[in-house]
């Protein structure tokens, strides 16, 4: 296509402004962190960082941060193991009902959070399982698995099965053929949908907030209950925190499909 | 190559009783993608599987491989029933189409991949492993990543790592159809000189009877999910047991008549048949229906025109037309004026060209025509 000057400016205009659209609250909430009034106004009143002194010593931040920590770690270990035999059956095998197998895999999907979240309510409240880390780790598998599944199905599409069965006529028995062919094969899918899944356990608020409580209660859910009563400049800290985390995220993960780019050139 | 051993000392060393492979969905014994094949192969043989697409030699090969499980039959080596036996207790090399390296290894841990399964001592893998790179003449490119390797660097590469674990059998599937035309020519004489330096016993399935012809010791035409025939490539290409190896293996004329004489038995028979158009022809084989009517079979390249005088006798045709293709000409040429349609083949720039409506006199090697069997199932 050719392209004079105007239409390149024009261009470069109209992504400009396309980019700070969707960067705005990020750049508001950044300039907010740093501000030294005591409830969240722009444009800001002076410069301190105080805001992310007071995050670190929020005795409920610490604690969520710590639930949040261990609930996204265990949930992306377990997402892991579910979904990653769950895409090999579903990529290398084929049995009667495998569309529906499919389907049930990634329907958390399709239903909206907040049901999501009522129904597990409903449903861990006599056992009990809500305001525990298991309850929560029991939810938001529901909702990290499809992902991970996702991700590694489509490893394994771009993985060449000959390639398995040439390893098990040179001797290698199931188990060594997943470790030494399958799994380098399908690694940076691995990567993307662990991160994946950590992230979206880390972040998730909608059904956290149905089957937390007081005693386990996640980062996202303890922000929120902050903001219900406060707003100042240490809440704008934190989600600059948050955000600094998810971006460490998606760098790793362009990384590990960077990764998969270089293998099969 | 006419005078392989058909049946060595150690015949029988891979033997195939009964094998068959019905895919579920593929209801009957007539959907069988392999309906009971008995196939023996000799210690150290090369023997081709050759057949089209879909007619169960790549499943065959792979129930040797132990990648498919037989629906019913047997699959021996050296006497041992292997049929129940798991594909990595096998002892199989395999090559693959795709040759299915290991992306993520270099080319001399490809090789060694099943040393290593082996427990083979560390100091032995290195000396087995550059010795199979230097028989497939890779030795120097041990370190390379596979990807940047050529198809077929990569098909050596494939070769190699299938044949240093010193296979019971060695499986090749469709190995150069991957490669471009020139490099096919070479690796087949790379695989056959590879094949004589190791001794390996070896079945290779191609749809390329070329290939067959050229490398085997012996060809097992394949149709259907059977076989049609087994022999040495000379048998299987001079004298077909039907319509469709004759015209699979090679190209040829299939000429029905009535028989008119029969004499001889065993190998030494032959018969006369009238075919219409081209007279009486002097056949070999005893292909003949109990009506007396039989097939004769006459491959393009056996068969002579000759511009037909006015005085001249025997068959004569008009040619139909006349393709150049570099080494031969072929002709379409009909026999008199409502006879069969004839393929020929002629060295380009040996004796006169004909043009499309040329008079012309067919005549043939009195060694070419030959009985075929009408199975009625045309390639």
């Amino acid at each position: 296509m050719r392209s004079g000057p105007v239409a390149r400016i024009g261009w470069a205009v109209l992504l400009t402004v396309l980019y700070l659209f969707l960067l705005a609250p990020v750049i508001i909430v950044f300039i907010e962190s740093f501000d030294t009034s005591t409830y969240l106004r722009f444009p800001p009143q002076g410069f301190s960082l105080e805001p992310y002194r007071q995050v670190f010593a929020n005795p409920d931040f610490q604690a969520g941060l710590k639930v949040s920590a261990v609930t996204a770690a265990t949930t992306t270990l377990l997402a892991l193991l579910c979904g990653v035999p769950a895409a090999l059956a579903l990529t290398r095998l084929r049995f009667r009902g495998r569309g529906a197998v499919e389907a049930a895999f990634l329907s958390p999907l399709l239903v909206p959070n907040i049901v999501l979240g009522l129904a597990l309510l409903i449903l861990f409240a006599p056992i009990p399982l809500t305001d525990t880390y298991w309850g929560l780790i029991l939810a938001h598998l529901g909702v990290t698995i499809p992902y991970v599944v996702r991700t590694v199905t489509a490893a394994l599409a771009g993985a060449d099965p000959r390639a398995e069965e040439a390893a098990a006529t040179l001797g290698a028995g199931p188990f060594t053929v997943f470790r030494r062919v399958t799994l380098p094969a399908i690694r940076p899918g691995l990567f993307s949908g662990g991160i994946i899944a950590f992230l979206l356990s880390f972040d998730e608020t909608v059904i956290s907030l149905f089957v937390s409580g007081h005693t386990v209660r996640p980062l996202p859910v303890a922000v929120l209950q902050y903001v219900e009563y406060r707003s100042d400049p240490s809440i704008a800290a934190l989600s600059v925190c948050l955000v600094l985390l998810s971006v460490v995220a998606v760098v790793l993960v362009e990384r590990g499909l960077g990764l998969r780019r270089s293998l099969r050139p | 190559m006419a005078d392989q051993p058909a049946a060595p000392a150690r015949a029988g060393y891979l033997r195939l009783a009964g094998l068959t492979k019905v895919f579920p969905g593929e209801g009957g014994p007539q959907g069988a993608a392999v309906a009971g094949i008995d196939l023996e192969v000799a210690h150290g043989e090369l023997l081709a599987v050759l057949g089209p697409s879909g007619c169960g030699k790549s499943t065959t090969l792979r129930m040797i491989a132990g990648l498919i499980e037989p629906s019913a039959g047997t699959v021996e080596v050296g006497g041992r029933d292997i049929t129940r036996l798991p594909v990595h207790r096998r002892d199989m090399g395999v090559v693959f189409q795709s040759y299915a390296l290991f992306p993520h290894l270099d080319v001399f841990r490809n090789v060694a991949f099943g040393l290593e399964m082996r427990k083979t001592a560390k100091s032995e893998v290195r000396t087995r492993v550059a010795r199979a790179l230097d028989l497939v003449r890779l030795g120097h490119l041990g370190d390379r990543r596979v990807s940047q390797l050529s198809g077929g660097q990569q098909q050596r590469v494939a070769l190699a790592r299938a044949l240093v674990i010193e296979p019971a059998v060695l499986l090749l599937d469709e190995p150069l159809s991957n490669l471009d035309a020139q490099l096919r020519g070479a690796m087949r004489d790379e695989i056959r000189r590879i094949h004589d330096e190791t001794g390996i016993t070896t079945v290779f399935v191609t749809h390329d009877q070329r290939e067959a012809l050229s490398m085997a010791d012996r060809v097992a035409v394949m149709n259907a999910g059977r076989v049609e025939q087994l022999g040495t490539p000379e048998e299987v290409y001079e004298r077909p047991s039907g319509r469709f190896t004759a015209e699979f293996v090679g190209r040829a004329n299939l000429l029905p008549g009535t028989v008119t004489a029969t004499h001889g038995a065993g190998g030494g028979a032959g018969a006369e048949v009238a075919i219409p158009g081209l007279g009486t022809v002097r056949a070999t084989g005893d292909a003949v229906t109990p009506e007396g009517r039989a097939t004769v079979m006459l491959r393009p390249h056996r068969i002579t025109l000759r511009a037909a005088g006015k005085a001249d006798a025997g068959p004569r045709g008009t040619v139909l037309s006349a393709g150049y293709s570099g080494e031969v000409i072929g002709y379409r040429v009909r026999a008199a004026h409502d006879g069969p349609e004839l393929e020929v083949e002629h060295p380009a720039g040996a004796g006169t060209a004909f043009g499309p409506g040329a008079e012309v006199l067919i005549g043939w090697d009195d060694a070419a025509p030959r009985l075929v069997a009408d199975d009625g199932d045309p390639a």
